[in-house]
Order: structure tokens, then sequence, then C-alpha cells
């Protein structure tokens, strides 16, 4: 029970407290790039977190398994990208099939997954963190990519009415944008005081 | 440690390489036979003549067709053929690859469209009245009755600069000046010139001729608001037909344009030296003061 309860506190830290893009500035690029729109930075979510649940499983796995026990740590930034780029290849087919229209909006968003640093951050995360348990790695992968989906979403939920608003002409366009994200981050930071 | 590294062998480096070797080619070997088997389950069936057409477009995006990009124009001329010849950009060439593509008979080929400024006068050879000090913007400035004497020349703000994609347009001296080398023909300044002063034209030859004004005033005004206008005197059209002479305006059939020695003299007799050459290879425009001062001296 204890275990469980465990988990949950881990699962809620990794989406809120510790969200990678709010804490950690990664994934910016397609925070910024791709979330104008809300049912595109939804998708961008989505795939996101399927790769990074993906990857981090795998990533857990094959660190564990091989590269610790190896003494082949040297080899992980290698290995780590290796597995995202093929997690990503996974996906472009999956949606060029499934849903061609998302395929199509994507466009260079979506081989570019392969570069998300939430995706590559989070992989290094596990062995930084010490965790040393399969099932954590999986909550805390599939967590990270939770997170990334709600922060993009605020931020398309806003940048979709901040397009009518009236925003100084010396703001408009990116710099409204980035000081958006900043306060959005100073909302996020007031979480860090609940967990200790 | 320095005495280490330089006494590892190439034994050494191999020893202690090998695991990660392995690993790696074991890695990719494991993710290339998962992608394989997805590769073949979520195969998409495409047309693989909208690949071929895509090939065929000159992949700049510019949507002069009225499609988003190169990439849906060609997925809808391959659903679509009576969309062919809407690329501007690839002109014939392009057209006539397609057609090859789908299969298609196509008869006579467009020459490419390029724009010309049916204007040819520079800030010192116009007359303004006042200065406009109003939105520095064509559109905004032709609004007003009075920003220079002539109605219909160039008014030097630049909307079709803005509108052009590639660097190809720049106002030169108060007048829209065309950069035929970086042109690809798309007609956004076409569309974007509130006087409706650059016609796309089909460029037969290179250079092209052009008569470069739109004043549809009489002689005697032209000869006021502008240096060189064309006042319609008609010794154009005397030479050859190509030319013909309506609401004081001489214009060309560009269609039918062949280089010849009417046209040549034409050119040189022109008393405002309104009939120039316009292309990549197009030698500088004569200015009739200057006619006027070689032939004194």
């Amino acid at each position: 029970m204890e275990y469980m309860e465990h988990i949950v506190l881990v699962f809620i830290s990794i989406v809120l407290i510790n969200n990678l893009v709010f804490t950690k500035f990664l994934g910016c690029c397609p925070y910024l790039g791709v979330s104008g729109r809300l049912d595109m930075a939804f998708g961008m979510g989505l795939a996101v977190t399927f790769v990074t649940t993906l990857a981090g499983t795998l990533t857990w796995l094959i660190d564990h398994l091989f590269l610790l026990g190896t003494a082949l740590e040297v080899t992980r930034y290698v290995c780590f990208i290796l597995v995202i780029a093929g997690a990503v290849q996974l996906v472009e087919m999956y949606l060029r099939k499934f849903f061609p229209t998302l395929y199509e909006a994507f466009g260079i968003f979506l081989p570019l997954i392969t570069t998300n640093c939430v995706i590559l951050g989070l992989c290094l995360f596990l062995n930084l963190w010490q965790v040393n348990d399969i099932l954590m790695a999986v909550v805390l992968s599939f967590g990270a990519g939770i997170g990334f989906t709600m922060a993009i979403c605020i931020m398309a939920g806003i940048r979709e009415n901040l397009a009518l608003a009236d925003v100084p002409e010396c703001l408009q366009g990116a710099p409204i944008t980035l000081i958006t994200a900043g306060l959005l981050t100073l909302a996020f930071m007031g979480f860090a005081g609940m967990i200790k | 440690m320095e005495n280490y590294i330089l006494s590892a062998s190439a034994m050494d480096f191999f020893q202690a390489s090998w695991p990660a070797a392995v690993l790696m080619l074991g890695l990719g070997a494991g993710f290339a036979v998962v992608l394989l088997i997805a590769s073949i389950k979520l195969r998409v069936q495409q047309d693989p003549r909208v690949e071929e057409v895509y090939a065929a477009l000159p992949k700049i995006d510019c949507g002069a067709c009225g499609f988003a990009g190169c990439a849906s124009y060609a997925k809808a001329v391959a659903a679509n053929p009576e969309l062919l010849g809407r690329c501007s950009p690839g002109g014939a060439d392009a057209m006539n690859k397609i057609a090859i593509v789908l299969n298609l008979q196509i008869s006579g080929s467009g020459a490419p469209q390029r724009p010309i400024v049916h204007c040819r006068g520079h800030k010192n050879d116009k007359t303004f009245y006042a200065r406009y000090r109003g939105i520095p913007t064509c559109t905004a400035a032709n609004a007003q009755p009075l920003v220079q004497a002539c109605a219909f020349g160039c008014l030097g703000f630049g909307d079709c600069v803005r509108s052009c994609k590639f660097d190809a347009l720049h106002i030169v001296n108060g007048l829209a000046t065309v950069d035929y080398s970086k042109c690809t023909g798309c007609g956004a300044c076409s569309r974007a010139c509130p006087r409706f002063l650059i016609k796309m034209v089909p460029f037969t030859h290179e250079p092209m001729v052009a008569v470069a004004c739109s004043s549809r005033e009489n002689g005697k005004n032209t000869r006021a608001f502008c240096k060189v206008g064309c006042i319609g005197c008609g010794i154009c059209a005397k030479q050859t037909d190509l030319f013909t002479v309506t609401d004081n305006l001489s214009r060309m059939n560009y269609e039918k344009y062949a280089p010849s020695e009417a046209v040549t003299t034409a050119m040189t007799k022109c008393p405002t030296k309104v009939i120039v050459y316009r292309g990549k290879t197009a030698p500088a425009d004569v200015n009739p003061e200057e006619k006027q001062t070689a032939a004194a001296s």
C-alpha cells in the first residue's frame, strides 16, 4: 500500500512539481513551435507521451541489463538516442497510417521529436535520480509525457486566446509567447513547496 | 595517466571497445528488425505518381498555384489533371514533366511568365506637387490624389517588394525594379500593385521588349508629369504592328514579339525612350536626355 502511494506521488511529482518543461526548461522547441493550436498541441503531446513511455522504459532496461553490468555507461547517450529515434520512427509510421491529417499537420515537428530534449532528458534523469525499479521507471516516463502534454496544451489554450487579445505592437508574436511561458513557469513554481 | 594513453596499442583499444561495438550492433539490429516489421504492417498505399509529380515541381512552396505548397499541389494534380499548368515558377518545363508522369497529351507550351513593371519613372524623372507623409504603403498612397503628378506611375512604397518571397523586387530610386535572376514568376507582385503596373508577361524571348509606361494622359500632360512617359505619338506603331496606340498609350503584343529590325528602330525612334528591354540579359535603359546630349556633342 505504501508502495502504491509512493508511485502515485511520483506520478504527481513528475507531472506537476518536477514538470520537465517548467522546471528543467526541456522541450522548449515544440513547446513554443507547435503550441499554436490546441488540437495540434494535444496530438503532439500524445506523440511525445508515447515516445517517452516507450523510450524511457526501454532505455531503463538497456541501462540496467547491459550498460551498468558491463561498465559501458559511456555509450549511454548513443544508445538512448538510438532507442528514441527508433521509437519516433514507429510513431511516424503509425500516425501516417491511421491519422494522415495529423501527420501532415505536424510536418517537420514529427521527426524532430527525436531531438526533443524532454525525452532524452528523462532517459538520463532516470539514471540520475537512481530509479531502481522498472514500474517506477514506467510511471516516471509516462508522467513526463503527460506533464509535457499538459504544459503544451495549457500554452496552446493561452495562445489561442492571446490571438484575440490586444497585445502592444512591440510584443506581438514571439515576445508575448515567451513572456507567457515565463509566467506559466512561475505559476508552476508554486507547486514546489507542496511535497517535501 | 598520459603515459598510459600513449602506451595503449591498437589491441588494447580493440579489447576495451568490443563490448560497446557488440552492444550497439545488437541494438541496431534489434531496432532494424522491429522497424522492418512495422514498415510492412503499417505500409500506406500511396499513389506513386504523386511523388513523381512532386519531383518535377520546383519545391519552393510559393503558392502561385493556389495550394499550400508543392506537395499538396502534386497530390491535387495527380488526382485531378485539370489542375495542370498552375505552376508558374516551373513553367512549361514542369508542366511537360508532369504530363509525362500522368500520361497526358498536352499541346502547346506557354513561355515562362515573368512580371514587367509598366513604368520606368525614377524619382528624378517624375514631377511631385508635394511631399507625401502618410502611411508608407502604395495602397494608402494610391488613395491620395496628389501623391505624385502621374496618376498611373509607380508609387515606390514597395507593396510589391513586401509581397515578393524571393527577394527579386527592389525599389531602386523610387521605382520597383525586378531582379529577373531571382524571379520565379509566382505573380505575387502583380497582385500586390494597387495601380496594376506589374503584369505577368510570357517571356517568349530573352530579353523581352516592353512599353514601360501605363499613363493614359494625353501627350502634353504626360510630358509635364514625367520625363520618360509614353506620349502616345504613334511612331512605334508606324514601324511595326506589334505596337498599338490606344488611349494615348502604346501597348505591345507580347505573345507575338520576336526580335526584329523594326522593333529596334521603334526603340531608337521613341522620343521618350519608353520602349525598353526587360529580362536577365536586358541592357541598361537609355535616358532621353543622355541621348540628346550625346547628339549635341
